[in-house]
């Protein structure tokens, strides 16, 4: 049993095929990974540079592929209308089975990376250019939201185009807490011990834990590492629990106080009975950003469809919408409004092109990076 | 007194029950060596299973000692980063959380199921393959989707502690995020696997042998405690293992009814594989989970044999 020979070849064909992407990698180490480092980025995005770009014209039925209930139905059906095609949908429900199915080698039209997936995937050559100035509606993103001409997960977004954005912050209860003090020291607070959790997700601790202390929100140093763990290890033991599931612990009362996704906040808005109990802070040390974004693979079998499809979802009025179906708000000129309307009494919800210039975003590191950030992870969690 | 040591001895031989049935076994088993037509016969699923089980379970072997890039997608490799990570005593602690969990839960089981399968199996009449059906039947939902229903009935504000608290029962008092959470979401999922065994073993029992007993002036208690246990013991065996293995490496409960000194080794591994996207060291916690299962099953493997032994003596 040599499986591991042929997969190899295949994985180094694909990069070469990449080209200067696949070289860089090759040259910085035998190993199969490949090395998050300027060089890279820039590398890949030369060779973006030289791809022909997905064109927008039918060219079959689309094969939609997201998280489940992100797109309000009717978006769905009048693009079927109006094109006669037939839309497929299946659905992820995280970015790594997402990453895992493509992998295994399905094809779908249309995904929607966060913005470290997408990064990811760019660099691994898996998605397909797209030129945002052939799509009608993109310049109500790139006009207003210079930000996205030139993300940090995808130079000048060659790759992908902005879906929605989200902050990390600290949802609680008003009627249980009272007010809070803007800062993540919050999530220490003792009056909500034994009914405070963290997310479940390890970019979101260790960031989290960073910014308190004022580092680097991706540190991978391990003096800072070991700073973190002792940091969180002295929460841990207050601590209700780890979980991402922020707004049904806020919305059945596990929950008085929580790390939170500002994008749940809506669904806490819509369910609660009372949602004047709730609020929700981005704290002053600052809140990580992050925004999911749509791309289209490179194993796309209807390419043209998929972009037409970014376009439709682009017209003002599915924004609006897909904004109040869903909760989060996008970064379209003209759809702020709808969004502020939905988090009227939570206004640090709303995120400004201030909070996207801080940057304060989840990047990928190198494997060895990875690793230790992983190491403190699992440490922080089982104690 | 000498009539009650009668009785012990009389009911010595215990599982006497089961001799047919294995001995039946047995000879067929002789048969099945001189006939080609059953070796023909078991060739699909030996290579159904040698494809599929003992293939899957190389490919982690090896999986242990490869990489993950950046797209996700695990590679074979030698590297040695997973075993090393192994030594993280975080492991180790949740490791041993786990396997006392899984202990507590099948010891509980054993006690539950017990009087249920012998209320059935002996007392069910008519209604026995009703009341069986009853307690399957709710296996046919997802294990995933029922605990998820547990974790909101029995959250801080659910209905359970809600009606407790209009009952005086203190407002500190939580279920969800507890070891006992945990433990009851476990004894809840696997339960039925100890009550399908038991009531298997109380049916094949003669229940002649418990008038045997009783006629031989045994007290209700004696005659339970030599005759009923001892017939019984094959069916609470394998009813522990049962339970306890998939209770071991279970993740669902800690998640859902658990808080973060409830995480056991399967929400470890689970982390691993997909969070971390780092199938290879996933795979390395599993191997070792593995090796610990294995050694357990040939302790009981070993115990079967030998009941079997003494049933055939």
């Amino acid at each position: 049993m040599t499986p591991s020979r042929p997969r190899r070849s295949m994985t180094r064909r694909s990069l070469l095929r990449a080209g200067a992407t696949g070289a860089a990698a090759l040259a910085a180490g035998a190993c199969a990974y490949l090395p998050v480092s300027e060089k890279a980025v820039a590398a890949a995005a030369a060779s973006a540079e030289a791809e022909p770009a997905v064109v927008p014209r039918i060219d079959g039925d689309l094969v939609y592929f997201n998280w489940a209930d992100y797109v309000d139905p009717s978006v769905f059906t009048g693009f079927s209308k109006k094109y006669g095609v037939k839309i497929i949908q299946s659905n992820f429900d995280s970015m790594e089975s997402m990453a895992a199915k493509m992998n295994a080698g399905n094809s779908y039209d249309l995904i929607f990376p966060s913005a470290k997936w997408a990064q990811r995937l760019a660099l691994a050559g898996q998605l397909r250019r797209i030129d945002a100035s052939t799509l009608v509606n993109a310049a109500a993103i790139f006009d207003y939201y210079p930000y996205f001409g030139d993300p940090w997960y995808d130079p000048k977004s060659a790759h992908t185009i902005p879906f929605t954005m989200y902050k990390t912050g600290i949802g609680w209860r008003q009627d249980k807490l009272g007010s809070l003090t803007g800062s993540w020291q919050d999530l220490w607070d003792p009056a909500a011990y034994g009914h405070n959790f963290l997310l479940d997700d390890r970019d979101e601790v260790l960031g989290m834990a960073a910014l308190k202390l004022g580092m680097d929100i991706n540190t991978s140093d391990p003096d800072d590492l070991t700073r973190i763990v002792a940091l969180l290890t002295g929460l841990r033991e207050h601590l209700r629990g780890f979980d991402s599931d922020d707004y049904d612990n806020l919305l059945d009362g596990n929950a008085w106080l929580t790390q939170a996704w500002s994008g749940d906040m809506a669904s806490v808005m819509w369910q609660a009975d009372d949602a004047s109990i709730y609020g929700f802070e981005a704290a002053s040390e600052g809140s990580p950003i992050n925004s999911d974004c749509y791309a289209i693979p490179r194993s796309a079998r209807h390419p043209g469809t998929a972009l037409l499809f970014i376009d439709w979802m682009l017209k003002p009025e599915n924004v609006e919408k897909n904004i109040n179906y869903i909760g989060y708000p996008m970064p379209v000129h003209g759809s702020e409004a709808t969004y502020a309307e939905i988090v009227q009494t939570l206004p640090q919800c709303v995120i400004t092109v201030d909070d996207l210039n801080r940057n304060l975003s989840f990047r990928n590191v190198t494997p060895a990076q990875d690793d230790a950030r992983d190491t403190a992870w699992t440490d922080v969690k089982a104690g | 007194m000498t009539t009650d040591t009668e009785a012990v001895r009389v009911t010595a031989p215990a599982p006497v029950p089961t001799q047919r049935g294995r001995r039946g076994g047995r000879r067929r088993g002789r048969g099945e060596r001189s006939s080609p037509l059953w070796t023909w016969l078991a060739l699909p699923g030996t290579v159904w299973m040698t494809l599929f089980f003992v293939g899957s379970l190389i490919i982690m072997i090896l999986l242990a000692f490869g990489t993950t890039d950046l797209a996700g997608k695990p590679h074979f490799g030698t590297s040695l980063a997973s075993v090393r990570h192994l030594a993280d005593s975080a492991y180790l602690k949740v490791g041993l959380r786990s396997l006392v969990y899984a202990l507590i839960t099948a010891v509980l089981c054993l006690l539950i199921a017990y009087p249920i399968a012998y209320a059935i199996a002996l007392h069910g009449g008519r209604f026995k393959n009703a009341l069986i059906a009853a307690i399957v039947v709710p296996l046919f939902v997802s294990y995933l989707v029922r605990m998820y229903g547990w974790s909101v009935l029995l959250s801080d504000d659910g209905p359970v502690l809600k009606a407790g608290r209009a009952l005086g029962l203190p407002s500190s008092v939580h279920i969800v995020n507890t070891n006992l959470g945990v433990i009851l979401g476990l004894v809840y999922g696997f339960v039925v696997f100890m009550i399908l065994p038991l009531y298997a073993a109380m049916e094949r029992m003669d229940t002649s042998l418990i008038e045997a007993g009783r006629d031989l002036y045994g007290g209700p208690l004696r005659t339970f405690l030599t005759v009923t246990v001892p017939a019984t013991r094959q069916g609470a065996l394998a009813g522990l293992a049962l339970v306890f293995l998939p209770a071991v490496g279970d993740f669902i409960s800690a998640q859902l009814m658990g808080g973060p000194d409830q995480i056991m080794i399967g929400n470890l591994i689970e982390d691993k594989f997909f969070a971390a996207t780092n199938a290879p060291l996933g795979s390395a916690l599993t191997m070792v989970l593995l090796l610990v299962l294995l050694v357990g099953m040939f302790g009981y493997v070993r115990r079967a044999r030998r009941d079997e032994m003494d049933a055939v003596r």
